[in-house]
C-alpha cells in the first residue's frame, strides 16, 4: 500500500486509523512492551530483604551502558557527591540502595519503553515531564507529611500510556502505509493513553496506586482508592507540564486547578513547589539518558 | 479585605475547638471555627485517634481470630498493606465528619476553611486554600489549633525509612520490623499495635520504662503484655546517631556503642503546637521556653481574651482533657461557673492492653497522705477476662489511710478505657469504697474487678482497725 503523506491524511483517514487503533486495543493485539528486564530484576531485589550493595552491584553491571548511565547520574549536579563516585559499591555506600534504584529503573525504563522512530523529540519531552512528575509527587507527599514510598513511582508512571501508544502508532502506521502528522499523533496519544497505561500496568503487574493514579489522574475524585497518591500524581504532572514550558501554561493558569484545594494545599505550598523546580529541572537533565 | 465580626472565634476544630465552640454557641454567641484542613476534626480524626484506633481494633480483631482459630494456623499473609488494615477508617472518618457538621450547624456556628494569623489581639486574617483573604475580628478567640510531631535534630525524618506519627500510617507494607523511639502515649500505643500484628518491634528510649508518668505497677503489666507478643524494650538508650543505611535497614546506634536495626522507624519523641504559622506577637503573646504558650488553668493566656487549649496548650495531649479544657475556657471567658471536674478527669492510653487511670494513682498518693491502702483485683481472678482469654489486666483501687476514701483507680487490660469511668462517677460523688462492695454487679464482667479490689481493701482495713482503736 503507497504510504499517505500529512498533506494526504483527511479526516476519513484519521478516523479509520483511531479507530484501528482502538479495535487493537480493545481485543488485545496491540504489542505491549515489557518491563525491561534489569527493571524487573531492580524492583524484586528491593523487596528483597537478603539484598545487598554487592548484589544490586552486581545486577546494574550486567548491562554496560545501564551501569555507565547510572554512575553518571550518580555524579550529576541533581545528586551532589561530596566525592566524585568511581564504582557502582561506590555509588551505593553514597546514595543507598534505594536511590539507585530509583535511578536505575528510570533508566531502564526510558531504554525499554520510550522508543517510536521519527518522533524522538516528543519522546524526549515525554521522558523529561515523567522524570519531573516523579520528583514532584514526592515534593508533594513531604509536603502532606505523606509517606513517599510509593509517590515517586506513582508520578514517574502516570501516564507511562504516551510513549507506548505513540511506539503503536508508529508500528501501526507502517502497516497501514500511514504517516501521521503531529496533531493527528498527539490527538491519538491524548485519547488512548490512559487505556493503553492501564493494560501495560496489569501486564507489568504494578502496583495498585500506579494503576489507580495511571487511570485518574485527569479525573481524581473518581479514584475509588488511593485518592490521596492520585491526587498527588494530577498535581505532580501539572507542576510538571509548567516548568517544562509545556501547554504554555502561565503561574495563573498553573494555580487554577480544583486538586490543590482538595489535596488542601495552600498558596504558600504551591509556592514551595514552584520553587523546586530548579532542583527538579537538575534532576531532568541527570535523567537524560 | 472584608471583616467578619464573631463573639468567639475558635481556631481549630478538633476535640478542644468543637466543645469551646459549641458551649460558646449554645450561650447564644455568634461563633465561627477556622479549621485548616478541609474537614472538621483536626488532626484527631485524620492523623491521631481514630486512625490509629482503627489500626488498634484491626489488630485486635485479627488476634481475637488468630486465637480462636490456632487449630487452623491462621496467619496473616505476608506483605500486607497497611492501607488494607484501616478498610474502615474513611467510613469513620466519614461518618465522624458528618455528625460533626450537623452538630456544627444545628448550633449555627459558621464553619470558614482556610488558615489563620493574628493581625492584632482581636483580629484574625483567613486565608483560604484558593488564597483569599477575609479578617475575622472577635471579642473571644480560643486557640485550639493541636500539635504535630516534634522533629528532633538528630533524627532525620525522610517519611520513607524514618517515620513520624503522621507518615506511619501512610506506609505501605507492614514491616518486617520497627524501631520506635520515644516511651510516651503515641510511641507505646504504635508499638503493641504493630507488634501484635507480627511486627517484629523494638521501643527504644531514655528512661529506664515507658509511660513515666503512669503507675509502675500497671505499666509493668503492660510491657510484659508487650514483650510476650514478641516486643523488646530498651531503656535508658541514649541515641548517638541515627541513619538509613541505604540498603536494608535503618541503624541506630546508641551511647556505648550498641546497634539496633530495623526495616523502619517511627519517631514518636513528643510534639510541638502549631504556633509558628499564627503570628501571635501580633497579639502581643509569646511562646515559652517549651515553644508553648503559658496558660493558667482555664486556658486563658496573658492576652485576657485570648485562650489556648488542647494540643497546643501542652500535655497530657488527650482528646478527653482537650475536649474539658475546650469547654472550661469559654465558660471562663463567658463568666459561667464552671463544676471543678479537672481532678478527675480520666486518662486513657489504647495501648494493647489499655491503660487507664482517674485520681491518684498509688505513689502519688502515698506522697500526698503516707499510709494508704491500696486494692488490687488481677484479671486472673475475673471470671468474664477468664471466658475472654484477657486474663494478664489488673485493677487497683487506692485508698486513703483510713481504707475508707477512694483515691484514685488505674486498671490496665481489656476495657480499661471504659472501666475508668466507673470510679470516676464514685470520686465526685464522694462515694467510700464499701459502694463496691454493697452495689450488685452484672455476673461476668469486667467491673466485677471493682468488688474484687473493695473486698482487698477492705480485708486490709479489717487487720488495721483494731489497732487504730487499741490506739
Amino acid at each position: 500500500m503507497p504510504s499517505q503523506t500529512a498533506k494526504e491524511m483527511t479526516a476519513e483517514v484519521r478516523q479509520s486509523f483511531a479507530q484501528a487503533l482502538e479495535e487493537r486495543v480493545a481485543n488485545g493485539t496491540v504489542q505491549l512492551p515489557l518491563l525491561p528486564r534489569v527493571a524487573t530484576q531492580v524492583l524484586s531485589l528491593v523487596n528483597d530483604p537478603n539484598s545487598d550493595a554487592a548484589k544490586f552491584a552486581a545486577l546494574i553491571h550486567q548491562d554496560q551502558a545501564l551501569a555507565a548511565h547510572v554512575l553518571r547520574i550518580a555524579n550529576s549536579p541533581a545528586y551532589m557527591p561530596k566525592v566524585p563516585i568511581v564504582s557502582l559499591q561506590h555509588a551505593v555506600s553514597m546514595l543507598g540502595i534505594n536511590l539507585l534504584s530509583e535511578i536505575a529503573f528510570t533508566v531502564s525504563l526510558k531504554a525499554g519503553t520510550f522508543q517510536a522512530p521519527g518522533f524522538e523529540q516528543d519522546l524526549e519531552v515525554m521522558w523529561w515531564h515523567a522524570v519531573a512528575s516523579g520528583a514532584y509527587a514526592k515534593e508533594v507527599a513531604k509536603l502532606k507529611r505523606h509517606n513517599l514510598e510509593s509517590a515517586y513511582i506513582c508520578g514517574l508512571l502516570h501516564a507511562i500510556g504516551k510513549p507506548i501508544v505513540l511506539n503503536i502508532c508508529v508500528k501501526l502506521g507502517k502497516e497501514l502505509g500511514v504517516t501521521l502528522d503531529q496533531g493527528s499523533m498527539k490527538s491519538l496519544v491524548e485519547d488512548h493513553h490512559v487505556q493503553v497505561g492501564l493494560l501495560v500496568g496489569e501486564k507489568w503487574a504494578l502496583p495498585a496506586q500506579v494503576r489507580e493514579a495511571i487511570a485518574h489522574y485527569q479525573q481524581y475524585d473518581q479514584a475509588q482508592t488511593f485518592k490521596q497518591e492520585v491526587m498527588m500524581a494530577t498535581v505532580a504532572d501539572r507542576f510538571a507540564s509548567f516548568i517544562l514550558g509545556l501547554e504554555d501554561m502561565t503561574v495563573d493558569v498553573l494555580y487554577d486547578h480544583p486538586a490543590y484545594a482538595d489535596l488542601n494545599l495552600y498558596p504558600k505550598d504551591l509556592a514551595a513547589l514552584v520553587s523546586a523546580q530548579d532542583m527538579v529541572k537538575k534532576l531532568v537533565n541527570s535523567m537524560s539518558v | 479585605m472584608s471583616t467578619a465580626k464573631y463573639d468567639i472565634v475558635v481556631v481549630g476544630s478538633g476535640p478542644a475547638g468543637q466543645k469551646a465552640a459549641v458551649m460558646a454557641a449554645k450561650a447564644g454567641k455568634r461563633v465561627a471555627v477556622v479549621e485548616r484542613e478541609q474537614g472538621l476534626g483536626g488532626g484527631c480524626v485524620y492523623r491521631g485517634t481514630i486512625p490509629s484506633k482503627t489500626l488498634r481494633e484491626t489488630a485486635l480483631s485479627l488476634d481475637r481470630i488468630k486465637r480462636g482459630a490456632q487449630a487452623f494456623e491462621c496467619r496473616l499473609k505476608e506483605g500486607i498493606e497497611v492501607g488494607i488494615l484501616m478498610h474502615r477508617l474513611a467510613e469513620v472518618v466519614e461518618a465522624h465528619s458528618r455528625y460533626m457538621t450537623a452538630q456544627l450547624k444545628r448550633n449555627h456556628i459558621a464553619f470558614l476553611h482556610g488558615c489563620c494569623k493574628f493581625v492584632s489581639d482581636h483580629v484574625l486574617e483567613l486565608t483560604t486554600v484558593d488564597g483569599l483573604t477575609q479578617a475575622l475580628q472577635a471579642d473571644v478567640i480560643v486557640l485550639a489549633a493541636g500539635s504535630r510531631p516534634k522533629a528532633p535534630h538528630n533524627v532525620p525524618v525522610d517519611h520513607e525509612h524514618i517515620l513520624d506519627s503522621d507518615s506511619i500510617l501512610s506506609m505501605i507494607y507492614l514491616p518486617k520490623s520497627l524501631a520506635i523511639l520515644g516511651g510516651g502515649v503515641i510511641a507505646c500505643e504504635y508499638a503493641s499495635i504493630f507488634s501484635l500484628l507480627g511486627v517484629a518491634v523494638t521501643l527504644i528510649d531514655l528512661s529506664d520504662r515507658p509511660l513515666r508518668f503512669m503507675d509502675e505497677e500497671i505499666v509493668q503489666r503492660f510491657l510484659h503484655a508487650f514483650i510476650d507478643h514478641g516486643g523488646r524494650y530498651i531503656g535508658q538508650a541514649h541515641i548517638e546517631s541515627v541513619r538509613w543505611d541505604g540498603v536494608t535497614s535503618v541503624v541506630t546506634t546508641l551511647a556505648g556503642g550498641d546497634i539496633i536495626k530495623a526495616e523502619k522507624m517511627l519517631a514518636a519523641l513528643g510534639r510541638q503546637p502549631n504556633i509558628d504559622d499564627l503570628d501571635v506577637e501580633m497579639a502581643g503573646l509569646s511562646s515559652n521556653e517549651r515553644g508553648f504558650i503559658t496558660v493558667d488553668r482555664n486556658g486563658q493566656t496573658s492576652v485576657p481574651h485570648i485562650y489556648v487549649v488542647g494540643d497546643m496548650a501542652g500535655p497530657p495531649s488527650l482528646a478527653s482533657a482537650a475536649m474539658e479544657q475546650g469547654r472550661r475556657a469559654v465558660a471562663h471567658a463567658l463568666g459561667t461557673p464552671v463544676e471543678s471536674a479537672d481532678h478527675y478527669i480520666p486518662m486513657g492510653i489504647y495501648t494493647i492492653p489499655e491503660i487507664a487511670s482517674v485520681g491518684l494513682d498509688e505513689p502519688k498518693a502515698r506522697a500526698r497522705f503516707r499510709n494508704v491502702i491500696v486494692g488490687r483485683a488481677a484479671f486472673d481472678e475475673v471470671a468474664k477476662a477468664q471466658i475472654a482469654g484477657t486474663n494478664g489486666g489488673l485493677l487497683k483501687l487506692v485508698a486513703g489511710p483510713d481504707g475508707r476514701q477512694i483515691l484514685g483507680v488505674q486498671v490496665v487490660g481489656e476495657h480499661a478505657t471504659e472501666l475508668v469511668h466507673l470510679a470516676e462517677l464514685v470520686l465526685l460523688n464522694g462515694n467510700p469504697v464499701d459502694t463496691f462492695v454493697e452495689s450488685i454487679f452484672n455476673f461476668p464482667t469486667y467491673a466485677e474487678a471493682y468488688r474484687i479490689a473493695a473486698l482487698d481493701i477492705v480485708k486490709q482495713r479489717s487487720k488495721i482497725e483494731p489497732l487504730a482503736k487499741a490506739s
